[in-house]
């Protein structure tokens, strides 16, 4: 179930409407992690994603807080930013467990930072910059998660195969 | 999951939510009626799991259809299965009516409802009707109904009981009255008050594993409350605290012959940890009142001057309990609503305010069903048909917050949504368990506590400790200074 699913992102409206596509999926408890570079779009798809479940206001990376919570009609959602994680012990105190405990979806950006502490993905989406576009990278660890990623994947153009 | 089960929808939302997963997510009705049909016969394994013969009864709409797929399943696993089909075959259509001709996989056939075909079984299952009930119930429903509910088998409802307004909780005519209902996307705001509550029986629900999207797309009008939602707002006290740090209750009420009510009032809201608690009554028992219990201040309140006196003292006024509609009573709720405190206003000061309804932010109003037939000008019939419309229409007419009482309390103000608590139990229809409540939120209140949550807390707690002392001893014979004890208990969670 490791095997991505290769899409292209022409720009940063279309990585919006990736996370708008894929919230309108995901079923709650759900753990998302978002890895790429600076400005390969993470809080951009979460913007997506948040805004597609109800929230109106503005969408932030919480870069210093690590961790924003939205409670929306839907659900919460718990959107973490793990760039500037010190110690993954650090983690403990922001309760993920709990977060999950009471339903959530956790959207976790530089999960990479925290080591082995995070709770394990459903889905991870890996961003790229190519070319002046974007490559996005969806990879489902859990039978629904396939799910998710197979409902969405028609809206957007495969990764061409043929590189020169 | 999310707390979906403590969300309540009205039926149309639950349908918009069904249409927005089918029409725009893509999700096919077939899949969401198999989702529920197995999710019904997987509870229903559970909750009997002795049972081998089944009788369906079936309608002709979505419900019945969830119904065949329940009959499939059942039978597929060896189940003695009998599906009686109430209405024209010929009205199915769509995922009922593929659900219906999939049932020939199986080799069920159908048979059409008679009384004489209702045999014993082990478990009826009612798929008559679901939410989309418009009016009262056809004859032939109501016979139906009423044969079921006539067998003595146990009956599992699917999504909610025939003949329950799923809005309002009312009985259209006839209900089925389920030991088990499992309900599906969204609970029903009226599965959890007024007449249906005796109805639903346990209520299990189900999202059909439904995208958090789709709940999204509403917004929650109802909210289910418990008393641990808001223990947290009673924090273990500073070891260096002052009776002035949990405020001053002054409980207004106790015309002359009814004593008991204040008293009752006064001692809830000690116990539930109001600093001071003082008394304002007819001087005729004053005295009386204060041997009884003499934690409590008693002033008799007929001199000039003496209210005013009382009330600079005082972080909050209730009024109401045994408090008459005389005279004094009159005089009494004037000078209440002149001292600007926030108010709890019970009993009579209901009755008094709705000769001349106004408008107030900073109380909360207590009414039971009658309190509110009087105050809204409606008969009590009316008021039970629909709680959730007339919690609704108090608060836009009076102001401040609301709380309808009775099975499945619920709590409104000006913002957000209606709280519905349906803890408690039968045993506290019982004299004075209305006093008791006002004072417990009078007390959350002088604590320091908001309205809105005092309220709702308050109603909470009531509920949980009349549970409690039922447990303790039974239903039957529960007072209300029964509750005292449980009361402070659940006032200390951390303890």
């Amino acid at each position: 179930m490791m095997a991505g699913e290769g899409i292209q992102l022409a720009d940063s409206a279309q990585t919006e409407r990736l996370g708008q596509l894929l919230a309108q999926q995901v079923q709650a408890p759900a753990v998302i992690y978002l890895s790429g570079d600076l400005g390969a779009g993470k809080t951009t798809f979460s913007r997506g994603f948040i805004r597609a479940l109800g929230h109106t206001g503005a969408v932030k990376s919480p870069t210093y807080t690590l961790i924003e919570p939205y409670d929306l009609a839907g659900g919460r959602v718990f959107h973490l930013d793990l760039y500037r994680l010190n110690d993954p012990v650090e983690l403990e105190f922001l309760g993920l467990e709990d977060m999950l405990a009471q339903g959530g979806v956790c959207l976790i950006e530089w999960p990479e930072q925290a080591g082995s502490e995070l709770p394990p993905p459903d889905l991870t989406l890996q961003l790229q910059h190519a070319d002046g576009t974007r490559h996005a990278t969806l990879i489902a660890h859990s039978p629904r998660a396939q799910a998710w990623i197979q409902s969405i994947l028609t809206h957007f153009p495969p990764i061409s195969h043929l590189k020169d | 999951m999310p707390d979906y089960q403590n969300k309540l929808y009205r039926a149309e939302q639950v349908r918009a939510m069904d249409q927005y997963a089918i029409k725009t997510l893509g999700i096919s009705g077939t899949v969401l009626m198999e989702r529920a049909g197995a999710a019904a016969f997987s509870l229903l394994q559970q909750r009997w799991p002795d049972a081998r013969s089944l009788t369906i009864v079936c309608g002709t709409g979505n419900n019945g259809g969830d119904g065949f797929v329940v009959a499939r399943l059942a039978a597929e696993a060896g189940f003695k299965v009998k599906v009686l089909l109430l209405g024209d075959s010929n009205h199915l259509q769509g995922d009922a009516l593929a659900a219906f001709q999939r049932l020939q996989s199986v080799d069920i056939e159908p048979i059409a409802y008679a009384r004489s075909k209702l045999v014993t079984c082990d478990l009826v299952v009612d798929a008559i009707l679901g939410t989309g009930l418009k009016g009262d119930v056809s004859d032939e429903c109501r016979n139906a109904i009423e044969q079921i509910n006539q067998l003595g088998t146990p009956v599992f409802a699917i999504d909610i009981p025939s003949g329950i307004n799923a809005d309002s909780g009312d009985v259209q005519g006839a209900a089925v009255r389920a030991a088990v209902t499992l309900t599906f996307i969204g609970v029903k705001r009226g599965m959890y008050t007024g007449e249906a509550v005796d109805y639903c029986g346990e209520v299990v629900f189900n999202s059909l594993s439904l995208p958090m999207a789709v709940y999204a797309t509403q917004t929650v009008e109802v909210e289910r409350i418990q008393y641990a939602n808001y223990q947290s707002k009673l924090a273990p006290r500073p070891h260096n605290s002052h009776k002035g740090h949990y405020g001053h209750v002054l409980i207004i009420g106790g015309e002359t012959g009814y004593t008991g009510a204040v008293r009752m009032a006064g001692e809830a809201a000690a116990r539930v940890g109001a600093g001071l608690v003082s008394i304002g009554t007819r001087s005729a028992h004053a005295s009386y009142l204060n041997a009884g219990r003499p934690e409590l201040m008693v002033h008799g309140l007929e001199e000039e001057g003496l209210f005013d006196r009382l009330a600079e003292r005082a972080t909050v006024i209730a009024i109401g309990p045994g408090l008459g509609q005389g005279q004094w009573g009159q005089e009494m709720l004037r000078l209440a609503l002149e001292s600007g405190l926030p108010l709890v206003v019970d009993a009579d000061a209901l009755n008094i305010l709705s000769q001349a309804p106004r408008q107030n932010d900073k109380w909360i109003l207590t009414p039971h069903c009658g309190e509110a037939s009087r105050m809204l000008g409606q008969s009590t019939r009316e008021i039970q048909r629909d709680r959730f419309a007339v919690v609704g229409a108090l608060q836009a007419d009076y102001g401040g917050t609301v709380i309808l009482k009775g099975a499945g309390s619920l709590v409104a103000s000006a913002d957000g949504p209606i709280l519905l608590c349906h803890g408690g139990n039968p045993g506290m229809a019982s004299g004075g368990m209305g006093d008791v409540l006002t004072g417990i939120i009078a007390g959350l209140l002088a604590q320091g506590i908001d309205q809105q949550d005092a309220a709702a807390m308050g109603v909470c707690l009531h509920a949980a400790a009349g549970d409690a002392a039922a447990r303790a001893a039974g239903e039957r014979g529960l007072l209300a200074s029964d509750l005292m004890s449980w009361v402070r208990r659940l006032a200390n969670p951390s303890a």
